[in-house]
């Protein structure tokens, strides 16, 4: 009991409005879980609210959902924890990689080094498409490797201009964020089509989408992991290094089973902002790798009223959500997630 | 900090997919965006200089499309902010059931916008929807929830808090968690009101964290598109459009891909000044309370 709690009377006013929120939070869940199991006539005859009281449930809009008469259901769901899984597993991997060596090694990157990329690889391109008539991908493919290799290159000199750190680099991943994914999603869209002309198929392939993904959760990871290995003690690697076990085996070996936890939370969290997403999955999918939100989405086009049926539809995103939701919980109570606020 | 070639090896692999494929189409569509440029009819690009960008600042849709964003994201946020900090207050000063309640609270910011957006549209309905029976016995039947410009407007609001308010209680509970509990104790001794402990030391202490979050809101909410697409598809007209879903009807509908372009780099400016405005403005309140 700290000085910072309630006390008295006030306890049960908070706690009634507390409950009221709860209620507001819960009520559409309910009601998207019970209108699942009305019959059509209990939907379009008015509101009705508790099952076997004012209607009676039933399963015919699961059994249609599950037996493939509305479309191919399950394939999609198969689709979607597919990329959601593989992409999270992916991120995390690397962003940890990432995260890690910004927190262990000193890196330095010349502002210069970095425009040039940027002029490069745009003054490239256009000259690639525009003057010298390559196709589009082709131009990006060189115009991308020529303004790396030049940049890498210019960042071995002294040139004049300001010399970014560690810090700058992170922030220039989380940046990543401030973005309007539309502006990637719709180039991305056209540069994969292009692809698809020249014979690789990326838009609507595992491959294309993952890809995506996996650049889109890179910042949130390094964000989070960052400060799960800065709050690591160095005793015991430093301890590795007097025996000269080598970088890699550090941290594959030590490092990464120490943050079992902070990577599981990660994890977790890549996973559901990857099964939630809904731009990229709709630029760049449209029939075998559309994942389920676009397929939910296109329900209620489809379908108009038929809301028993759309619900169930919902109610399969969501509920793997909600078993997340709990996991999280109980991760935040041990207070896991209180590192990554500072 | 030691030093060891390995260290490419770790940081490379992330580096190299982010360049090409978010900041790499970012170059591109910037390119594209001084062209004249259509898939449907296929003409060859041609170089217009910012010829797409004038045309859409003095298209009024443009405008119309920011300010029903700004709309969105501002007042959401504003409201989310403020209820978000309420309930994580109640958290952190222990409520009876208080972890029952975190969970609980916890669920909306995890459930698939799409879907959220679709049981608000059953919840809205307005002949069959729970909400129109509620109203009707308040004496006002059939409120155009969906189909009135201001109302739409108002609905989606009310989903975006509904859906993210999750997301401020959880960074500020973590916030709260992490005050000192001597300020308060020197603050009972002086017999300090509720009222005055929150406004000397609970609101001050927290301003660095809500600022980051309001910030972090802000940025997410002008992104909104799924939402908008599933409950109004941007009506009544385009009353309630925002940037991208402007965007996306100019890009996927039209295939007109140098406008497309320069609309989103618009947007991204639009982004880019109100982050810029916002840490201007908060910069010397941060800087008194360090």
């Amino acid at each position: 009991m700290s000085v910072r709690d309630l006390r008295g009377g006030k306890r049960y006013w908070v706690f009634a409005a507390c409950l009221f929120w709860l209620l507001l939070t819960l009520f559409p869940l309910y009601w998207v879980a019970i209108t699942s199991f009305k019959r059509p006539i209990d939907v379009v005859g008015g509101p009705t609210y508790l099952p076997f009281i004012d209607f009676q449930p039933t399963l015919t809009a699961w059994i249609e959902l599950f037996s493939g008469i509305r479309g191919e259901f399950f394939s999609n769901f198969w689709s979607s924890a597919i990329v959601a899984t593989s992409s999270s597993v992916i991120a995390t991997l690397l962003g940890a990689m990432a995260a890690y060596a910004l927190v262990r090694f000193p890196f330095k990157v010349r502002l210069l080094s970095g425009v040039a990329f940027f002029a490069v690889a745009m003054g490239g391109f256009l000259l690639g498409r525009d003057v010298l008539g390559f196709n589009p991908v082709t131009a990006s493919i060189i115009a991308f490797c020529i303004a790396l290799a030049l940049s890498v290159f210019v960042n071995r000199y002294r040139l004049p201009g300001p010399v970014l750190g560690n810090d700058d680099v992170v922030f220039w991943f989380v940046s990543q964020r401030l973005f309007p994914p539309i502006v990637v999603a719709f180039a991305l869209f056209l540069l994969y089509t292009e692809m698809g002309k020249m014979g690789f198929k990326m838009t609507d392939t595992y491959f294309g989408l993952t890809l995506a993904y996996v650049a889109f959760s890179l910042p949130i990871v390094i964000w989070l992991m960052r400060d799960f290995f800065a709050g690591l003690p160095v005793d015991v690697e430093e301890a590795a290094l007097v025996d000269n076990v080598p970088s890699w085996r550090i941290f594959f070996g030590i490092v990464l089973p120490m943050s079992k936890p902070g990577l599981i939370a990660t994890f977790v969290i890549t996973l559901a902002f990857v099964w939630n997403e809904f731009l990229f999955a709709l630029f760049l999918t449209n029939s075998r790798w559309q994942t389920l939100p676009v397929l939910v989405a296109g329900q209620n086009s489809q379908r108009g009223d038929e809301w028993w049926s759309i619900s169930a539809a919902a109610l399969v995103a969501i509920i793997p959500m909600v078993i997340i939701a709990g996991f999280l919980g109980r991760m935040m109570r041990s207070g896991l997630l209180r590192g990554a606020v500072k | 900090m030691r030093e060891d070639p390995i260290k490419h090896f770790f940081l490379w692999p992330a580096v190299l997919i982010v360049l090409a494929i978010a900041i790499f189409p970012l170059i591109y569509s910037l390119a594209n965006s001084f062209m004249s440029l259509r898939l449907v009819p296929p003409i060859p690009p041609r170089f217009v200089g910012f010829d797409n960008y004038i045309d859409l600042l003095s298209n009024e849709r443009f405008w119309q499309v920011v300010k029903t964003t700004s709309i969105i994201a501002f007042t959401s946020v504003a409201l989310q902010f403020v209820l978000g900090f309420a309930i994580a207050l109640a958290l952190v000063k222990k409520v009876p059931g208080e972890n029952f309640f975190r969970v609980g609270f916890l669920l909306p910011m995890l459930v698939t916008p799409v879907a959220v957006a679709l049981v608000a549209r059953q919840i809205l309905n307005p002949t069959m929807g729970p909400l129109n029976q509620l109203t009707t016995f308040f004496g006002f039947p059939n409120l155009p929830f969906l189909t009135d410009a201001t109302w739409a407007l108002g609905s989606l609001i009310t989903v975006e808090i509904w859906q993210w308010t999750p997301f401020v209680i959880l960074l500020l509970l973590a916030g709260l968690q992490g005050l000192p509990d001597d300020v308060y104790e020197a603050a009972e001794l002086e017999n300090a009101s509720p009222w005055q402990q929150f406004w000397g030391i609970t609101f001050p202490l927290m301003l660095p964290i809500s600022a980051a979050v309001i910030f972090i809101r802000i940025v997410e909410s002008f992104k909104i598109i799924d939402t908008v697409f599933v409950m109004t598809g941007g009506g009544p007209g385009i009353s309630t459009e925002t940037l991208s879903l402007f965007a996306y009807q100019e890009g996927f509908k039209k295939f007109n891909l140098g406008y497309t372009s320069s609309l989103s780099f618009l947007f991204l400016f639009v982004v880019l000044i109100i982050s810029l405005v916002y840490l201007a403005v908060l910069k010397p309140y941060l800087e008194k309370y360090k």
